[in-house]
């Protein structure tokens, strides 16, 4: 549909009478230019969402900080206090805390950039922007929102006797890694969000299913000894980049494919999340 | 710019045959459209029927009709938010929309808005701080700028939205109901806003419901219904049509 007027437009254009088409679907690079132009909106904008985010509160934005800190605490009181639960781990908290910690951070990045799209509808339909600008703008809003996690984070790690070390220098690459990942699952699911609303209900259902598989809560390598088998979770981009962000706070050992997946697993998925999310660009106002 | 158009005025926006359809989906139908093996249909709405128009740079149009008769479609086809079904829409300057309501934040101040409008609009950090206090003025919210926009009236958030709407002055304006808002002291400042603009050559479209705005503003008017042009023409003909249909 949108070919064919595309082809309509160009044919009868008239050079020389000063107009130009309206809507027509930008190159790549013009594309990425235009997104890069914004980067201050992109930027701004969710540092502005995340500061009033608390307004009605008390406590207002030292929630932020304090969110993480009750997580742990209770995660202290149930696996430290009532449970006597270490499966196989030393420093059972700290291993538990990258663990659900960087899980949920990837699951909010995805889930914020499904409904990007979908949300912002009014946005769509008001004013002309790369659409790419909404899963990116919901991306940096959670990574911005990360900083106190990471901190909360790396202060149990250091509480558990690990020592900063020269692994943390590999921390930006990772946070990178779990960004670009996001980003990416994020642009796939905001196109399919806004095709099929349903995979909104899904969602939730499919990272509860990833929590139980990723070793979030158990060590993947003390459970399964054949190689091959342990191979196999490197398929699983997540279980991919807790292992790695456990390696770089407490020293966990990554595997071949492991590393490997943490290099892979992002770069296939924005790309493909871009393709995918650009492909319906020219419908997201069109489709209620 | 050619020289063949050296007595009338250039055109601004050209539609030829302009279709512009909506999806809208029902979820029973998708359902059980996949049950069949079918690819999910959605039901399709006509909302622009083929339009043929031509507006000169510095015209003042109004757009009237009825609810629902795509007054708003039109002007959204205009900026290129909505993909065309059929036809040709070509433009001199991409237009824009006063629609930068959609990206305002409620809890966030008058002012911060103001900031945010802009920075949605496409503009620079750099260039927005040197715009917000002169927009902020603008608004004649006095202290108010400074509190959550959750907290005002609904006549001073009309007027922050058409404040960052109109602070850049883009050559073609489309305005959906936006003049009737505010006092009596704040429409003028606004209507002596885009008299401003069109003196400086703008175009602007402006649709509404209120008749007497769209014969102050405008001499040329265009009566939209079902998706079709009624008719095209002198605001006070069109009107007196209009308004004994």
């Amino acid at each position: 549909m949108e070919k064919s007027s595309e082809d309509a437009t160009r044919g009868k254009e008239r050079p020389g009478d000063g107009l130009f088409p309206v809507g027509r679907p930008e190159q790549v690079g013009t594309y990425l230019r235009e997104l890069w132009r914004r980067r201050d909106y992109l930027v701004r904008v969710p540092l502005e969402d995340l500061r009033v985010q608390n307004a009605h509160t008390l406590l207002g934005n030292l929630w932020l900080l304090l969110n993480p800190v009750l997580q742990v605490a209770v995660y202290l009181l149930v696996f430290g206090v009532l449970i006597e639960l270490d499966r196989g781990v030393d420093d059972y908290l700290a291993f538990l805390t990258v663990g659900v910690f960087v899980f949920h951070q990837t699951q909010r990045t995805v889930t914020a950039g499904a409904r990007s799209v979908v949300s912002n509808a009014g946005l769509v339909r008001a004013l002309r922007f790369p659409r790419a600008a909404l899963p990116v703008g919901s991306a940096i809003g959670q990574l911005l929102s990360f900083a106190p996690v990471l901190v909360v984070m790396l202060a149990v790690t250091l509480a558990h006797g690990h020592a900063p070390n020269l692994r943390w220098i590999s921390l930006p690459a990772i946070l990178l890694a779990l960004t670009a990942f996001g980003l990416g699952a994020g642009l796939l699911a905001a196109r399919a969000t806004h095709t099929y609303r349903d995979l909104e209900n899904l969602l939730p259902f499919l990272f509860r299913l990833l929590f139980y598989l990723s070793g979030v809560l158990y060590s993947v390598d003390h459970f399964i000894d054949d190689e091959a088998l342990r191979a196999l979770f490197a398929l699983d981009p997540l279980y991919c980049l807790i292992t790695i962000w456990r390696w770089a706070l407490i020293g966990t050992e990554v595997s071949g494919p492991v590393w490997a997946g943490t290099v892979i697993w992002p770069i296939i998925t924005l790309v493909l999340g871009f393709v995918a999310f650009r492909s319906r660009e020219a419908t997201y106002g069109s489709w209620t | 710019m050619t020289g063949s158009t050296s007595s009338p005025p250039p055109t601004a926006i050209r539609c030829v045959g302009v279709e512009v359809q909506y999806t809208v989906r029902s979820h029973r139908l998708l359902l059980r459209d996949l049950l069949r093996g079918n690819s999910p249909k959605a039901t399709i709405v006509n909302a622009i029927r083929g339009v043929d128009l031509e507006i000169q740079v510095g015209e003042s149009v109004g757009v009237v009709g009825p609810n629902g008769s795509g007054k708003t479609t039109l002007l959204q086809a205009m900026t290129g938010v909505l993909p065309l079904a059929s036809g040709q829409l070509m433009v001199r300057s991409l237009p824009t929309f006063l629609g930068v309501k959609a990206a305002l934040r409620p809890r966030s101040t008058g002012r911060s808005n103001i900031r945010i409008g802009l920075l949605a609009q496409g503009l620079r950090w750099g260039e927005v701080e040197a715009m917000v206090n002169e927009v902020a003025a603008f608004t004649d919210l006095g202290s108010a700028i400074d509190r959550p926009m959750e907290t005002y009236s609904s006549g001073m958030r009309a007027r922050l939205h058409f404040a960052i709407a109109t602070a850049l002055t883009p050559d073609i304006l489309l305005i959906d109901e936006a003049l009737a808002v505010g006092d009596r002291a704040f429409r003028e400042r606004s209507a002596h806003r885009l008299d401003e603009h069109r003196a400086s050559a703008g175009t602007v479209l402006l649709v509404s419901h209120n008749l007497a705005e769209v014969r102050r503003s405008c001499e040329r008017t265009i009566w939209l219904q079902e998706g079709r042009i009624m008719a095209d023409g002198p605001t006070e003909e069109v009107l007196r049509d209009y308004e004994s249909s």
